[in-house]
């Protein structure tokens, strides 16, 4: 046990005096939950925060117009800014150089050219119902409105904007031609009773999270880049932990460490318990940001897991699996640079494919496929279910096995190769 | 005089290489002796000092460790033994005191014991005012002077020494030599490789001469000029290996 604890405390010295590798485990990767998180924190309320900013410019001269501004503002999902002067060109220039995302062009015949759509299908309506003669069919009226955006909003965020506003429109439309229809039978107006049960009674759509837990995480910036950040740091210690084997090979440690009767395995056992502490290290503080320091920049707070063990399971596995591929990198690294610059590339290369920048799912199905042979994946899917869907054991069983056996993998595979070198 | 090592036909055999790096070699190292290990780049020194130390395993042959005529097992063996290779094998970024107390640990030597012991190696060795400060920092002769600390940290019978000398300067070097002399004078049994054939014709007692992995001369020093009838041990070695380049 005293041979173990000295090559603990050597493995933590030679650490404590590897500044670069310091910074890169623990540095890098908190700018890195920072940054990532108040970027993404402002993508995710511009979606979740239901307070879309958009212009509308209402040249209507009826009174449609104000209605379906009235309307995007009631949903609570727009916040509207009247801007009711600026012209097709302005609001082009307004949208590159304001910063602003959206903007909504309501032409001055909107009123018109909308009633007169509800009063066309509402006499046709009624003729063909023989309530009224025979109308004569009118022409097809065009109603256009216009959305500007910024070049830079996705395709699919525009899309449901867009779809957002067509349904407010046709809310609109529904309502007078309803009125219409009234009004041609000799109704002042819509009676309240039935009002109330065309546009008040309307189907509502629950949106539940599956979740085994009885508590609901509401999935956020904090939620996904804390846990993804952390197993990134985790598995960036291939730049630490694999030049460190890589120098004790090449200066000849491991040969003189071959002449005293000592176990190598110890040796290999040392630097694994430091590097978990390391890991366990690093987990901890960038959950304690998460938890602690994000409330105060207005970032979401962490909500731990209720699953305890579970979270501590996953953590060792994460924190093992990057231990093993750093160790696996420094056994069949021939040189420090190769450590390094290989060690790294490939870490941020399965960071990408698994999920750590941006979720899997937004991915094309061929990438996602891709991204089940990346560890971070896994170890990402492992924290996923602990903090998103309740941490159920039955979900959390395929990342436990695939990792346990990428474990198993890297070790058998480190432990062949210092046998064929002769160390073990 | 006891034998201390015997080696019976050893020979070996790299997976990747179409011929022998060692070739029936056959010899005994005897207690107390100061043995000088000599010959051309590629003629199989470094392999020879590798199985002596059970780095690695000999391909055909045996290798015989034995204490007071006793055979001894390999762990009993490497307990015995000290190893202070031609690279600077210790943490250039700890201090020659956390190198020691790490190697010392490792042979299983006891907190008090070992630190006097490192309080005697570096006052011998002339290290002790920089005995915590980073070797990173240390000049080329005391780096070699700290890898010899840590070779002979468990006080061993057996020192294996390769190229213990190449790099420093005179000071270390005289340091180094004189203190091999002193702990030979204790009883010491050492191995030793060199380039340095003036170095080593002061210090060895015995020369094994190896040239393309086979034995060509063991015996005395003056024995061996004697016999073949030239100045000094340089002359020796260049009529026994030849003149040409050995790339």
């Amino acid at each position: 046990m005293r041979k173990l604890f000295a090559s603990i405390h050597k493995e933590l010295l030679l650490l404590i005096n590897d500044k670069v590798g310091l910074i890169l485990m623990f540095m890098m990767p908190i700018l890195l939950v920072f940054i990532i998180t108040i970027v993404q924190d402002s993508t995710f309320k511009l979606v979740n925060d239901n307070n879309i900013e958009i212009i509308v410019v209402n040249k209507d001269k009826g009174a449609l117009g104000d209605s379906l501004s009235g309307l995007l503002e009631e949903s609570g999902v727009f916040k509207i800014t009247n801007r009711s002067k600026l012209s097709q060109k302005e609001i082009q220039k307004t949208l590159l150089s304001d910063n602003q995302l959206l903007a909504l062009w309501i032409p001055e015949n909107f009123s018109q050219q909308l009633t007169a759509k509800a009063q066309s299908v509402s006499t046709e309506m009624l003729s063909e119902f023989d309530i009224i003669e025979n109308a004569s069919v009118s022409p097809k009226i065009p109603t256009k409105i216009a959305l500007y955006y910024d070049p830079i909003l996705q395709e699919n965020f525009r899309t449901s904007i867009s779809g957002s506003i067509q349904s407010f429109l046709g809310a609109l439309e529904s309502r007078l031609m309803i009125e219409q229809l009234y009004v041609a039978m000799g109704f002042e107006d819509i009676p309240e009773a039935m009002e109330e049960k065309f546009f008040s009674n309307q189907i509502t759509i629950d949106q539940i999270s599956a979740n085994t837990s009885s508590g609901q995480a509401i999935p956020n910036s904090t939620q996904h880049n804390v846990p993804a950040w952390s197993i990134f740091a985790m598995f960036f210690m291939v730049i630490s932990l694999g030049s460190n084997i890589v120098k004790e090979r090449l200066s000849g440690s491991f040969v003189r460490l071959q002449t005293i009767p000592s176990s190598f395995s110890l040796v290999l056992l040392s630097k694994m318990f430091t590097y978990l502490f390391v890991a366990l290290l690093q987990l901890t503080v960038i959950f304690m940001l998460g938890k602690f320091v994000f409330p105060l920049i207005g970032l979401p707070t962490l909500s731990l897991p209720s699953n305890i063990l579970g979270l501590f399971i996953i953590s060792i596995l994460s924190a093992f699996s990057a231990i093993s591929f750093a160790m696996l990198v420094g056994t069949f690294a021939k040189t420090n640079e190769q450590a390094n610059g290989f060690g790294a590339i490939t870490i941020i290369i399965l960071a990408a494919i698994g999920g750590i920048w941006v979720p899997t799912f937004v991915m094309p199905s061929y990438m996602q496929v891709i991204g089940n042979i990346s560890p971070l994946h896994w170890c990402l899917e492992g924290y996923y279910t602990l903090f998103l869907k309740g941490g159920d054991w039955y979900l959390l069983f395929p990342t436990i096995l695939f990792l346990i056996l990428f474990i198993l993998a890297c070790q058998i595979l480190t432990y062949s190769k210092l046998k064929i070198q002769n160390y073990i | 005089m006891t034998n201390v090592i015997e080696l019976h036909n050893v020979s070996k055999k790299y997976s990747k290489s179409t011929r022998f790096s060692l070739e029936n070699i056959s010899f005994s190292i005897q207690k107390g002796e100061k043995l000088g290990v000599f010959g051309p780049n590629g003629a199989g020194k470094t392999t020879l000092m590798s199985i002596l130390c059970r780095i690695i395993a000999q391909t055909s042959g045996e290798v015989i460790y034995k204490n007071a005529g006793e055979n001894v097992s390999s762990k009993d063996f490497l307990n015995s033994i000290g190893y202070v290779p031609q690279d600077f094998s210790f943490y250039t970024e700890l201090s020659p005191y956390q190198n020691l107390r790490y190697f010392g640990t490792l042979y299983g030597i006891k907190k008090a014991e070992l630190n006097s012991r490192i309080e005697e190696l570096m006052t011998v060795l002339g290290l002790q005012q920089v005995m915590h400060k980073k070797v990173q920092t240390f000049s080329g002769g005391m780096k070699r002077r700290v890898n010899l600390a840590i070779g002979i940290i468990n006080n061993p019978s057996i020192l294996f020494l390769d190229e213990p000398t190449v790099g420093v300067d005179v000071q270390s070097k005289n340091a180094i030599m004189a203190y091999l002399e002193e702990l030979n004078k204790k009883g010491t049994t050492i191995i030793y490789t060199s380039h340095h054939l003036n170095e080593a014709e002061e210090f060895c007692d015995k020369i094994v001469l190896l040239d393309h992995g086979k034995l060509i001369a063991h015996d005395d020093i003056k024995t061996l000029i004697k016999q073949h009838n030239v100045a000094d041990l340089q002359a020796l070695f260049l009529q026994l290996t030849g003149i040409e380049y050995r790339d």
